[in-house]
């Protein structure tokens, strides 16, 4: 068993997550600007997210195996969930394929920039939100099975 | 203070010496096939540098089975899927890339197609996409400065829809580096110059860089010390094959360096001025280094005033802050003389950036890829003035 304990509380958290991040004009400009449609493929838990910039504002949609994406990123959740802490290097992720990445990687790589600052908002929005015990910046505990 | 995870990972065999490039039956023979097909642009093989190869080939059993001299100056999409067929119809076992950043990653993108068949754009776009080794891919450079011949990257021009295109992939590192000094000889001093201080900016920047190792570390001092010493002489005496030899070298060992460690705001800020103003990307790398050491200083001091030593400005009983500082002065001096030679600017306002340019310079850095591993987290108003001291 991962880091969550169903693919539900993860689609919530982190779907959650990627809504709060477009709904901060800051980071959501820079996506927007981008245009591009972005499917995450997540296991352990198993789970789709497609993050579409393509129209006027960001659009989460979970499930979505239907929309032609421009990336696909694929990884597990646990690798994700750290992602969003700031704590996976890219480039060792990409190479040991902790992650997958297709699509132009150009335009995946001009993305990085605009979400870096989301590093330190995923810990205050686990926080805020009663999700404290994912929050591997304060007291980590591996689940028991 | 190692870092918390890293990689090193270089599979290239790299061979030096003067001539080597006319004499490869040793490593040709392990490597274990015959036929090779040479791809290279019109510039080399008027140089006679393509013809010599294909003889040293010749005259030691192995067949040159095709040529492919129409690479562009920067690496063309359509270039890539041409020459592929022609590899695939030549019944060539390998590739030997004899040029620069361009050749080499035309090459590299052939040899996708010719190994695995396929559309480079539609089956291979992302990072690492490559399941199994390719073909032998043999690589000699004509410039020092890419480093391409050890990196794990092709980057490709699409002409029709007038973007980049980067395709990282440990399998896309070529087979042989083949060093040889001779086959540099003719590089002008200018394209001395800008290749050069692109070597210096891949090995700097790799050295300060947040993902830097104590391997990518030794690689990157190393080449630093190389150009310290032979790049101005390069540049002076075109013909000075031991100063060739000492910056083919460097060049090797940066792009080994920035290939794990990746660069920063300085290559963020060069690619701005090559997209927007055509700045070539070595004359943008050159002149921006000393000024993006300064946007990072606070965050880099430390570790720059290690490179002093190896620069030749070091000095007993100074603070990191001041060593690091003639680092800088360093790298700067250096620039001067290549600009007192007439071989490279050291002003953005002299390669045709407007009066208005940092300002844009400055916008398209913060968008770049390569920001992303800056030391310093980037900011466009903290980083504006620095590009406006480089005007």
């Amino acid at each position: 068993m991962g880091m969550f304990e169903s693919a539900e509380k993860f689609e919530e958290i982190l779907a959650g997550f990627f809504r709060h991040m477009g709904a901060t004009k800051s980071i959501a400009d820079k996506l927007l600007a981008s245009k591009l449609i972005i499917r995450f493929n997540y296991t352990d838990p198993d789970l789709v997210i497609v993050v579409d910039c393509s129209g006027d504002q960001i659009d989460v949609r979970p499930h979505d195996t239907e929309t032609k994406a421009i990336v696909e990123m694929s990884m597990s959740a646990e690798v994700a969930h750290r992602f969003w802490f700031g704590k996976v290097n890219l480039t060792s992720a990409l190479t040991r394929k902790e992650m997958v990445a297709k699509g132009p990687i150009p335009k995946v790589l001009k993305l990085l920039p605009a979400v870096q600052p989301a590093y330190a908002m995923y810990p205050q929005y686990l926080d805020a939100n009663g999700y404290e015990k994912y929050n591997i910046t304060r007291a980590y505990r591996p689940p028991t099975a | 203070m190692l870092p918390e995870f890293f990689e090193f990972y270089n599979p290239t065999k790299i061979v030096y010496q003067i001539g080597i490039a006319t004499d490869l039956k040793p490593e040709l023979d392990i490597i274990g096939i015959k036929k090779y097909f040479i791809i290279s642009d019109h510039v080399i093989s008027d140089l006679g540098l393509v013809q010599k190869v294909a003889d040293g080939l010749a005259n030691v059993g192995f067949e040159t089975v095709g040529r492919y001299l129409d690479v562009a100056q920067d690496a063309r999409l359509n270039d890539v899927k041409k020459c592929a067929d022609l590899v695939k119809a030549s019944g060539a076992e390998g590739i030997i890339s004899i040029g620069g950043g361009s050749v080499i990653d035309t090459a590299k993108a052939v040899n996708i197609l010719f190994s695995e068949g396929g559309d480079l754009v539609d089956d291979y776009s992302g990072a690492h996409t490559l399941t199994r080794p390719l073909k032998p891919h043999i690589v000699i450079p004509t410039t020092a400065g890419t480093g391409s011949e050890v990196t794990m990257a092709a980057v490709i021009y699409d002409e029709d829809n007038k973007e980049k295109l980067a395709f990282p992939d440990k399998f896309l590192l070529p087979n042989l580096a083949v060093l040889d000094p001779e086959m540099t000889l003719s590089l002008p001093p200018k394209m001395t110059a800008a290749t050069g201080m692109d070597a210096m900016t891949h090995a700097v920047e790799a050295y300060v860089g947040i993902q830097s190792s104590p391997i990518s570390d030794v690689m990157a001092a190393g080449a630093i010390e190389l150009i310290m010493k032979n790049l101005v002489r390069a540049v002076e005496n075109g013909d000075d094959i031991e100063a060739r030899g000492g910056m083919l070298v460097a060049a090797t060992m940066a792009g080994i360096a920035f290939t794990h460690s990746m660069v920063g705001v300085v290559h963020a800020m060069a690619h701005a001025a090559g997209a927007h103003y055509r700045v070539p990307h070595g004359v943008a790398n050159g002149i921006l280094l000393p000024y993006g050491l300064d946007y990072n200083f606070d965050f880099i001091y430390e570790k720059l005033a290690r490179l002093a030593p190896v620069m030749g400005v070091a000095a007993q009983g100074i603070s990191d802050e001041d060593a690091a500082r003639n680092v800088i002065a360093a790298i700067r001096s250096m620039t001067g003389k290549l600009n007192e030679l007439g071989a490279l600017p050291i002003r953005l306002r002299d390669t045709g950036v407007p009066e208005d340019g940092p300002a844009v310079i400055a916008e398209g850095a913060l968008n770049d890829g390569s920001s992303f591993y800056n030391p310093r987290p980037m900011d466009e108003e903290e980083l504006l003035p620095y590009v406006q001291n480089a005007y």
